[in-house]
């Protein structure tokens, strides 16, 4: 079994009362790319903090690289092995390209000068640059340059694409996959952009009011789940709703759509028993799973 | 880095004092030359002129303070944004060597101008001055004045500038206004400690506010980090 490089157990946190995180639990394997899904305010940046050490969890446990974060010091050596992209990807604005390299390679004692060049060229990033001048799409690359140079274990990101026009998105994606099969780095992220995670990601993990409702091997839980489409003579029986293994029910008029995992095949049956006459199990896309479980129907 | 970093950060504010300290230079010139001011007797002429370095020494701390590590948080006023400040917590440095150094800086560059400003001050003066009588103005002045900058990185750990700036200035004022009610406040203000016994200029050490104002800013320090240590962003 590979090493888990984030966990989290039972993860609290409040802001001045309310809940946004009620006892997370996260594993996420090293090598993988997982994208870390959820409406807006389920949590997904208050969790990015919290395991960058910016936040404070009211309980549970984070353990990062197999050591568990609970102080300064731990938090640092974990940072020693991460790097951090966040929403808005601002970096210092009296800087240059040359000279943000420069302060960030100071901190990295294992920075690599080949990736420095290499991604200089490939994203075609002057040194010379200052940071305002560079764009939104640019910033994101030089950020990547920095989180690669420095020969990082666990890349996270917040919202990676948000702002991107669709190339820069595509540049992006490709040089995150790259760096997870080429380095063996870790990527974890959190995207609304559901078509990405599912071409880039072989991991997912669905978090709704700050829990986690999915999590796993993406193909493994499209394997996993079957949508069942069921036609009845009149109003879908009551009964429908109790059977084993159905995880959503959705009814309109004669009709049930039924989102059922691990069970299939007995749901099928059981709803020809009740008198469905017609039934239809087809395969489930991300997008599927993403809104019967955050839409909680 | 984090040194090259807070130098990137501060120098125009350390421009704009230095352009602004010699404008005020010029203008004790100004009035010798123009005469416009003969007949005020000296003792107040030197009243205005400490009186207006007080108020540019606690400009100077309270300005240079101003940038601290919350200032780094651009956006936060307007949209939310934590600006560059989540990317210098992503690298792996505690938050009291952030503060030591750009606190640190700060105060080396307050330092420099003040005494700065504190040697033209001497150097204005018409009697001569003695080695010692020098050095106990420029220490009075200067630790009196690290009491300002410490109260004022304390604010810079948890407002946004605009309200640090606002907050240190009532502050201060309030003191002002308060150390002529309050004997015993009077006797250990940072205030009085700068600006005591104007004229003439050579007092002996005022012990009692240059002790107090050392003891606070290191105080006012510690707390700064222990804040900055708490604060979640």
């Amino acid at each position: 079994m590979s090493e888990t490089i984030i966990s989290t157990q039972g993860l609290l946190k409040s802001y001045s009362g309310k809940p946004a995180l009620r006892g997370l639990n996260l594993a996420v394997p090293r090598g993988s790319i997982c994208g870390f899904l959820g409406r807006n305010g389920a949590g997904k940046t208050t969790t990015l903090k919290l395991l960058l050490g910016m936040l404070r969890p009211d309980g549970g446990e984070i353990r990062l690289f197999g050591e568990t974060v609970k102080s300064e010091a731990s938090s640092i050596a974990a940072r020693q092995r991460l790097a951090f992209i966040s929403e808005d990807k601002e970096l210092y604005p009296y800087m240059t390209v040359g000279q943000t390299i420069r302060f960030t390679r100071a901190f990295f004692p294992t920075w690599r000068r080949d990736l420095e060049e290499k991604f200089l060229e490939l994203f075609r990033l002057p040194r010379e640059k200052a940071v305002p001048k560079l764009s939104r799409g640019m910033r994101t690359q030089l950020m990547l340059l920095l989180a690669m140079a420095r020969g990082s274990e666990l890349l996270m990101m917040d919202e990676p694409t948000s702002g991107l026009d669709p190339a820069m998105t595509e540049d992006i994606l490709q040089a995150l996959a790259d760096l997870a099969v080429s380095d063996e780095t870790t990527v974890f992220f959190s995207s609304h952009q559901l078509m990405e995670v599912e071409q880039i990601c072989d991991r997912v993990c669905l978090i709704d009011e700050g829990q986690s409702v999915i999590q796993g091997v993406l193909d493994d839980l499209k394997a996993q789940y079957r949508r069942i489409l069921l036609v009845f003579d009149a109003a879908p029986p009551l009964a429908l709703a109790g059977l084993p293994g159905i995880d959503h029910l959705r009814q309109r008029g004669r009709t049930a759509s039924i989102l059922a995992h691990n069970n299939v095949d007995a749901v099928v049956e059981s709803a020809r028993a009740l008198g469905a006459i017609s039934t239809e199990v087809r395969p489930v896309t991300l997008k599927e799973l993403f809104l019967d479980h955050v839409r909680g129907e | 880095m984090l040194w090259y970093k807070a130098w990137l950060e501060t120098r125009w504010r350390f421009g704009f004092l230095v352009g602004m300290i010699l404008m005020v230079w010029l203008a004790p010139l100004w009035i010798s030359a123009t005469g416009v001011h003969s007949g005020v007797p000296a003792a107040r002429q030197w009243m205005g002129i400490q009186l207006g370095s007080v108020l540019l020494y606690i400009f100077t701390a309270i300005y240079l303070a101003g940038s601290g590590v919350n200032s780094q948080t651009i956006y936060a006023a307007t949209s939310g944004f934590h600006g560059s400040m989540l990317f210098t917590l992503s690298l792996p440095v505690s938050r009291r060597r952030l503060l030591f150094v750009r606190a640190g800086l700060g105060a080396i560059l307050t330092c420099i101008l003040v005494a700065i400003m504190a040697g033209y001050i001497l150097f204005l003066r018409p009697e001569a001055t003695s080695a010692i009588e020098a050095a106990v103005y420029l220490t009075r002045v200067i630790v009196c004045t690290m009491a300002v900058y410490a109260v004022s990185v304390l604010l810079a750990c948890v407002l946004d500038e605009m309200w640090q700036f606002t907050g240190v200035c009532f502050l201060w004022v309030a003191v002002f206004l308060l150390q002529s009610r309050f004997e015993m406040l009077s006797r250990v203000s940072p205030l009085r400690g700068m600006s005591l016994n104007c004229y003439p200029i050579t007092a002996p050490m005022p012990w009692a506010p240059v002790v107090t104002s050392a003891v606070l800013a290191g105080i006012l320090l510690y707390a700064s980090v222990l804040v900055l240590q708490r604060k979640e962003y």
